[in-house]
């Protein structure tokens, strides 16, 4: 069934896009990590002009957001102590984001700025992800798993405006939320992403958040980032498209609650392997498609 | 991958003899101005284009279907630092969006040069007008890159020797616009030709016009930006939590 996207102007797949969303949302669902850096990707691949991917990858973003907080707040699992401090460094580096985002439209290189981000980020975490997953695998094959100190002190909890998070059992400054938040809020404007693979090991490895509260609080500042990259990408580029977020949303919607059922149907380090599979070959995809001559040097826009 | 959803009869009869009261080579026509829509379901449409005219042997039919006029780019790619970027861009103005000729034979063979420039029978002869751009030092491949580009996507389009001529009184031809052609006013000109003069013309209009839930957000989402931000978050967020309640309960 063909839908016509009122701002990306052409018509598309709608079961198609229906099922990227399922399958991304399975994936989120199982391995527990936003989709937004694989739909964004996959949008682009099937003709979605990328500022209009990335806008409405970001308001998709708020439905898995919310559905995720919702549950870990049941189990107690949000800190909504940090999660406003996250937010409020989230909400300004939004702003920050679409801003950039807006200089880049008008210099002409948004499109290849956005692909560019996405071939470092994937690199990295793609690399990453399949390192240490291949590490746990072949040490469970050997029986030794080892795990580094979770909490450590350094210079970053010299810093300032010391606060006490309760829920977290933490007293550290919080300039350094701030700034995370911050980094999130600039990458959910120009990515359509919610961060989360920066944001969570941050917070473990950073602030030492329990692990457990991590997901929890995360999802709830992305909710607040994403709107707010969705309103402001609204308002000023008139990117976001509503019914392609909408056909994204309830594929990945449906998809992270199945997914998140058969969670424990594979382990954890293998479905992280070949996650971090697919993440890698998206970026060289995107790769390949930068670096090898086009068919036409020459492209048209009407404007 | 595009399918055809809509046929749009657009009638055109051309210097019936029964019309006395013109002299016998004038053009009568008789119109039905048509609208396209452009619904959430559009894909694309055909559009049949079909007349009458009162005609001798070796008499020639042209037809041009011209969009708004409007800008477009053209973006030159060039390769730095190991990747492809945009590197030079030139604007076209006042230039249609959609262009469209469509002929019984040769358009070459049909008249002569003066004739195709003046009545723009190619896709060579658009007046390119623009204060800061200077289009007569141009490098050609600009320009050249533009209609390539232009008949990529179908917006410009030329078939010869499509339109069938039959017994010197009818003639047909489909009219195929591709699913995402520019909304506006389309102008219909069909030129008659007897021995590479034109001798009548007629000219009627299509209406293209984005309708339904598709037109209304589009709409909306360029007048009142903000709260179309505000009632996508809304959508959003409502879609978040109904799931989640749904899903509590299974």
């Amino acid at each position: 069934m063909y839908i016509y996207l009122p701002i990306a102007e052409q018509p598309i797949n709608a079961f198609i896009v229906l099922g990227i969303g399922w399958l991304v949302g399975i994936i989120m669902g199982m391995v527990g990590i936003g989709g937004g850096f694989l739909l964004t990707p996959l949008m682009i691949f099937f003709g979605i002009p990328s500022p209009v991917a990335v806008a409405s990858v970001a308001n998709q973003l708020v439905a898995p957001s919310v559905s995720g907080v919702l549950s870990h707040w049941k189990s107690g699992n949000v800190d909504f102590k940090m999660g406003t401090i996250l937010l409020v460094g989230g909400v300004i580096g939004s702003s920050i984001g679409v801003l950039i985002f807006n200089i880049l439209d008008a210099i002409g290189q948004l499109d290849l700025v956005i692909k560019l981000s996405y071939v470092v980020f994937l690199g990295i975490i793609g690399s990453l992800m399949f390192i240490e997953s291949l590490k746990l695998i072949i040490q469970t094959k050997r029986g030794k798993a080892t795990r580094g100190k979770l909490h450590q002190h350094n210079w970053l909890h010299g810093l300032p405006f010391k606060t006490r998070f309760r829920k977290s059992k933490l007293y550290i400054s919080i300039i350094l939320p701030l700034i995370i938040g911050v980094i999130v809020g600039i990458l959910a404007a120009l990515m359509g992403i919610g961060g989360g693979f920066i944001i969570v090991p941050a917070m473990i490895y950073l602030l030492g958040m329990p692990t457990s509260l991590v997901i929890g609080t995360s999802l709830f500042q992305i909710i607040f980032v994403a709107a707010n990259t969705t309103i402001l990408q609204a308002s000023q580029n008139q990117t976001v498209d509503i019914f392609l977020a909408l056909i994204l949303l309830i594929g990945s919607v449906i998809g992270v609650q199945i997914g998140s059922r058969f969670s424990n149907l594979m382990k954890g380090e293998h479905l992280r392997l070949f996650l971090s599979l697919i993440i890698l070959i998206v970026g060289f995809k995107l790769i390949f498609d930068l670096v090898t001559i086009p068919l036409d040097i020459f492209s048209i826009s009407i404007i | 991958m595009r399918t055809v959803i809509k046929n749009i009869l657009l009638i055109i009869i051309i210097a019936l003899n029964s019309f006395k009261v013109f002299a016998k080579d004038n053009l009568v026509t008789d119109l039905s101005e048509s609208t396209v829509e452009i619904s959430s379901t559009f894909s694309g449409a055909d559009i049949l284009l079909f007349g009458a005219y009162d005609g001798q042997k070796n008499d020639d039919i042209i037809v041009i279907v011209s969009g708004q006029k409007g800008n477009i780019k053209v973006d030159k790619k060039e390769k730095k630092f190991g990747i492809w970027m945009i590197t030079e861009s030139i604007k076209f103005s006042n230039i249609p969006k959609y262009y469209y000729i469509a002929s019984n034979r040769k358009i070459e063979e049909i008249t002569n040069k003066t004739e195709i420039k003046k009545r723009k029978l190619d896709l060579n002869s658009f007046e390119l007008k623009d204060n800061k751009i200077d289009y007569d030092n141009l490098d050609k491949k600009w320009y050249e890159a533009l209609k390539r580009n232009m008949k990529k996507k179908q917006f410009w389009k030329i078939e010869e020797n499509s339109i069938k001529l039959n017994k010197n009184t009818l003639f047909r031809k489909t009219l195929s616009l591709p699913s995402n052609v520019s909304t506006g006013m389309y102008k219909v000109k069909i030129l008659h030709y007897r021995k590479g003069n034109l001798i009548s013309q007629e000219e009627s209009k299509i209406k293209i016009d984005k309708t339904g839930i598709s037109a209304n957000i589009y709409n909306f989402a360029q007048n009142f930006s903000a709260i179309y931000g505000i009632i996508a978050v809304i959508i959003a967020l409502f879609f978040g939590w109904f799931t989640n309640f749904i899903f509590r309960r299974i």
